[in-house]
């Protein structure tokens, strides 16, 4: 079979007709996996949750696949009286996947401040929101932006698991042209380059931000 | 110096510091003292019945081997370590727990420490002026002025748009001490602040904390710097395992020590 470079590209506008999903879908769960992932983090330090615990809840977040959190949040959870639309159970499904990394790029974004820092907060008479606020958590986030940077490409990598529960993304609309024409090399082509496209454009994005924060107002 | 005069006058304790002492006047409180304390880490007696007090005015060094407690002694004036038993009182009034208490005390009590700590996302003058403006509620030009008479003092006025990376070491505990004075602080406490500098910034420093001490300056110091004490302290405290092993004016104390430790410690420092 030939490929068909007139065929590929009329199924660019259809695939890219979604790549607003696949990238709000990312950006939401990548948003979502912080904020839990910091939770998890905070929670732990301030020794409301046993280190072990945590490390256990991490570990098991992390060794699941997604589609077993996407499964079981779309079809178990509806068993107990909880339907969540797709596109919600989706963003649910990587945010938790992916909160457990994150929450490790938290900790090691908080632990590399050096603790002498919040020390001469304090001992210039700074309140502990005015630490945490202008002294602590604009490090952390210098920290964690390059690393939070990488891990949304995973997650954007991740958004075609999100087919399996009909949320339209970018690999399921290349699928459903596949089915109808029985063509796969074309649509399936374009979805791999428009991925790659992206990943590249973000880990770009990344590198910059990563250069930017070692330049000098970095220590 | 010229400048000093205004830092000095300008000065004073906040009122509610200076009502608890009734009767005396200020100038009889002593600016630092640390009675019978006693500090812990876990089972470790890191400070053993500590003694200590520093009048208004004082410019004492605190000297003793590593691990002798004097960077946990320095850290429980100004309530960063706490303790288990005893007193500390800054300018009359008990340290205690309490958050707001501690705040406020804090900012009479500047300090100074070895690895500088200044904060590296900001300019030195944002450095400067943060506690000005959220701790004491300066505008930011009332503060900028601040900090750059301060800047001023430590003989880097030109740096103030610059990161604290892109500045010398030395150059940075300057800034560090100038962050520090923007608070008007009482005291001025210090952690070895050049132990952690090649050997051609050391002056530079020191140079700035004899100035202070000259402009009168309470000033608390641990430092190893003999020639520091020499010239700009009125006593050196010996600290060794935890306890003040010897109190004396630096011409005793580097002349005729009374302890052998003292002696031995000495030694090993002037050799
Ligand atoms: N957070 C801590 N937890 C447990 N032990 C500590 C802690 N901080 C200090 N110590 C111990 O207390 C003792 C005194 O420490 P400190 O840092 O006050 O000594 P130092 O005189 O400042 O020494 P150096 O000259 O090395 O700075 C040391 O034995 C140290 O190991
Ligand atoms: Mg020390």
């Amino acid at each position: 079979m030939n490929f068909d470079f007139a065929f590929a590209a009329s199924t660019v506008p259809t695939i890219l007709g979604v790549i607003g999903t696949t990238i709000g879908v990312a950006v939401l769960s990548c948003a979502g996996a912080s904020i839990l992932g910091f939770s998890f983090e905070i929670a732990r330090r301030a020794g409301s949750v046993p280190g072990y615990l945590m490390r256990f809840a991490i570990d098991f977040i992390r060794s699941t696949p997604v589609l077993a959190w996407l499964y079981f949040l779309y079809f178990v959870l509806p068993h107990w009286g909880v339907t969540l639309p797709a596109l919600v159970v989706g963003i649910l499904g990587l945010s938790i996947y992916f909160s457990g990394y994150l929450a490790e790029v938290f900790k090691a974004g908080i632990d590399a401040i050096p603790k002498g820092q919040a020390e001469a907060a304090k001992a210039l008479g700074l309140n502990r929101i005015d630490v945490v606020s202008f002294v602590l958590a604009p490090q952390m986030l210098r920290n964690v932006a390059a690393p939070v940077g990488n891990h949304f490409v995973s997650i954007l990598k991740a958004t075609p698991y999100l087919a399996v529960i009909a949320v339209p993304e970018m690999l399921g609309s290349a699928l459903d042209i596949a089915s109808n024409t029985y063509r796969y090399a074309e649509p399936l082509t374009v979805v791999g380059i428009v991925f790659l496209v992206l990943a590249l454009a973000i880990a770009q994005g990344v590198n910059m931000l990563e250069r930017k924060l070692l330049g000098p107002t970095n220590r | 110096m010229s400048d000093g005069q205004s830092m000095r006058q300008a000065a004073s304790w906040p009122a509610e510091i200076g009502q608890q002492h009734g009767a005396r006047g200020p100038d009889q409180t002593a600016a630092v003292e640390a009675a019978a304390l006693n500090k812990w880490f876990g089972s470790f007696h890191a400070l053993k019945d500590i003694n200590l007090a520093v009048p208004q005015g004082g410019r004492i060094v605190i000297c003793g081997p590593s691990g002798s407690g004097k960077s946990t002694l320095i850290r429980c004036v100004n309530g960063l370590e706490p303790f288990q038993s005893g007193t500390v009182r800054i300018g009359g009034v008990d340290l205690t727990r309490d958050q707001k208490q501690l705040q406020k005390i804090r900012r009479s009590v500047g300090m100074v420490f070895q690895q500088f700590n200044l904060f590296p996302h900001l300019t030195v003058m944002a450095n400067c002026t943060l506690a000005l403006r959220r701790v004491l509620g300066k505008s930011r030009t009332e503060a900028a002025d601040i900090a750059a008479h301060y800047l001023e003092r430590v003989r880097i006025p030109e740096q103030a748009h610059k990161y604290p990376a892109q500045l010398s070491g030395g150059q940075q505990q300057r800034v560090a001490i100038a962050r520090a004075l923007c608070m008007n602080p009482k005291i001025m406490l210090f952690d070895e602040p050049t132990s952690s500098l090649d050997p051609e910034m050391v002056k530079e420093v020191l140079d700035v904390m004899i100035d202070l001490a000259a402009d009168g300056m309470t000033m608390l110091c641990v430092t190893h710097e003999m020639g520091f004490a020499r010239e700009a302290a009125d006593q050196v405290v010996f600290m060794d395992q935890g306890s003040i092993v010897e109190t004396a004016s630096p011409a005793t104390f580097f002349a005729a020590p009374s302890q052998e430790r003292t002696r031995l410690f000495l030694d090993k420092m002037l050799r």
